[in-house]
């Protein structure tokens, strides 16, 4: 009787666990990237020149109650940078700097999603031509319901430094022209599918 | 050697203007030749950078040279010049300030135009003449570089004529804008 009442309450328990895994909604979203960018802002030459990603792809699985839960995937074609300057962009392409023949992608892959008294700060592993660091991303996340469809808006800022991730050989090592500090920005729109 | 221009003689501040542009104005020939051999890189960039910091640099003392000159007594030019040799000599004194002034305009336009902010040695970014466009950039480095030639020319005819004045016609032209020396045809003071 006690084997049989001992096996209930593991039951039980086995069961409420389980019902509570379950019951913490995670919403899949990816990327609206018509309403998204990804920006960047580096200093060349002693003054700011900004510059964009246009191709990426995001993957959140957004686990309100339990942000620990939460799963963030972005992966960034490199490629696809836009400074304005055709020439600029050419040589951001090579060897030298971000060389996207070899590495096409940027990744970012946060196992981990931290909330923090401004927001939410997404802990994980950032890899730039071929380099992975730890790397922790703060960010605003709200969700909206549009159209009847639930959506959600992440923003955020951090600052990353070329230099880590050999985005700079030779001669672009030095940091006096073209600094080691880059600020990126981002502002997505994010669809729950 | 008196700060203030007289009518017989450049001033310390005068000559100080003429004789840092001079220098700064072989630094901008040799900083644009170097990148111009460059291929795009971090040299080239490092150097043309410079570069545009010291045109800035000429501009604002061009700026504060033709300052100076309204507040000061302009030393007359040798009775013996015939009339159009006047002419010739105040040609190419506003042709120089033209260029001076026009150089380095036309330098910061082109980089406002290729959507390069200009910063003067990293201390502060200067504001964005014109809008971003590639024609216009084109248009503008077409005109910065004809005004480097023109710049060229008239230098040449300057330091023609100052060479002239000094060894053929033996006068002070030349030695009223030189630092540390006395003999000038003035008035002794």
């Amino acid at each position: 009787m006690s084997r049989l009442a001992a096996l209930a309450v593991l039951a039980t328990a086995l069961l409420a666990t389980g019902a509570r895994a379950a019951d913490a909604p995670v919403t899949h979203f990816v990327l609206d990237p018509a309403k998204s960018s990804l920006e960047f802002t580096f200093v060349q030459a002693g003054a700011q020149n900004k510059g964009r990603f246009t191709r990426l792809q995001v993957s959140f699985d957004h686990a309100a109650d339990n942000p620990a839960a939460s799963r963030l995937d972005v992966t960034v074609d490199v490629k696809s940078l836009d400074t304005g300057d055709q020439e600029r962009d050419d040589t951001l392409r090579g060897d030298e700097l971000f060389a996207v023949a070899k590495f096409p992608q940027a990744h970012f892959a946060a196992s981990q999603v931290a909330k923090t008294a401004t927001g939410y700060e997404a802990v994980g592993k950032l890899t730039i031509r071929g380099v992975t660091h730890d790397a922790r991303v703060p960010f605003a996340f709200r969700t909206a319901t549009e159209n009847g469809a639930a959506v959600g808006y992440m923003s955020g800022k951090t600052i990353v430094r070329r230099l880590d991730y050999g985005v700079g050989q030779g001669d672009w090592k030095a940091t006096d022209q073209v600094g080691n500090d880059v600020v990126v920005s981002f502002a997505l729109r994010l669809a729950a599918h | 050697m008196p700060v203030r221009n007289t009518t017989y003689r450049w001033g310390v501040l005068s000559q100080l203007f003429h004789w840092l542009i001079v220098a700064l104005v072989i630094l901008q020939v040799t900083l644009a030749s170097l990148a111009d051999d460059l291929p795009p890189g971090a040299k080239k960039l490092a150097l043309l950078a410079r570069h545009k910091s010291v045109g800035i640099t000429i501009l604002m003392l061009v700026i504060l040279r033709l300052l100076w000159r309204q507040l000061n007594p302009i030393p007359l030019l040798p009775t013996t010049l015939k009339p159009y040799e006047r002419v010739l000599a105040h040609t190419t004194h506003t042709l120089l300030y033209v260029l001076l002034f026009t150089m380095p305009l036309s330098g910061w336009m082109m980089s406002s135009a290729r959507g390069f902010p200009v910063s003067w040695f990293g201390f502060f970014t200067l504001p964005d003449l014109v809008p971003k466009n590639r024609s216009l950039y084109e248009a503008l480095l077409t005109t910065h570089e004809t005004l480097a030639v023109a710049l060229a020319v008239v230098v040449t005819l300057h330091v023609a004529a100052a060479l002239k004045h000094h060894f053929w016609l033996r006068d002070d032209v030349l030695r009223r804008m030189l630092p540390f020396t006395t003999r000038t045809q003035g008035p002794k003071t």
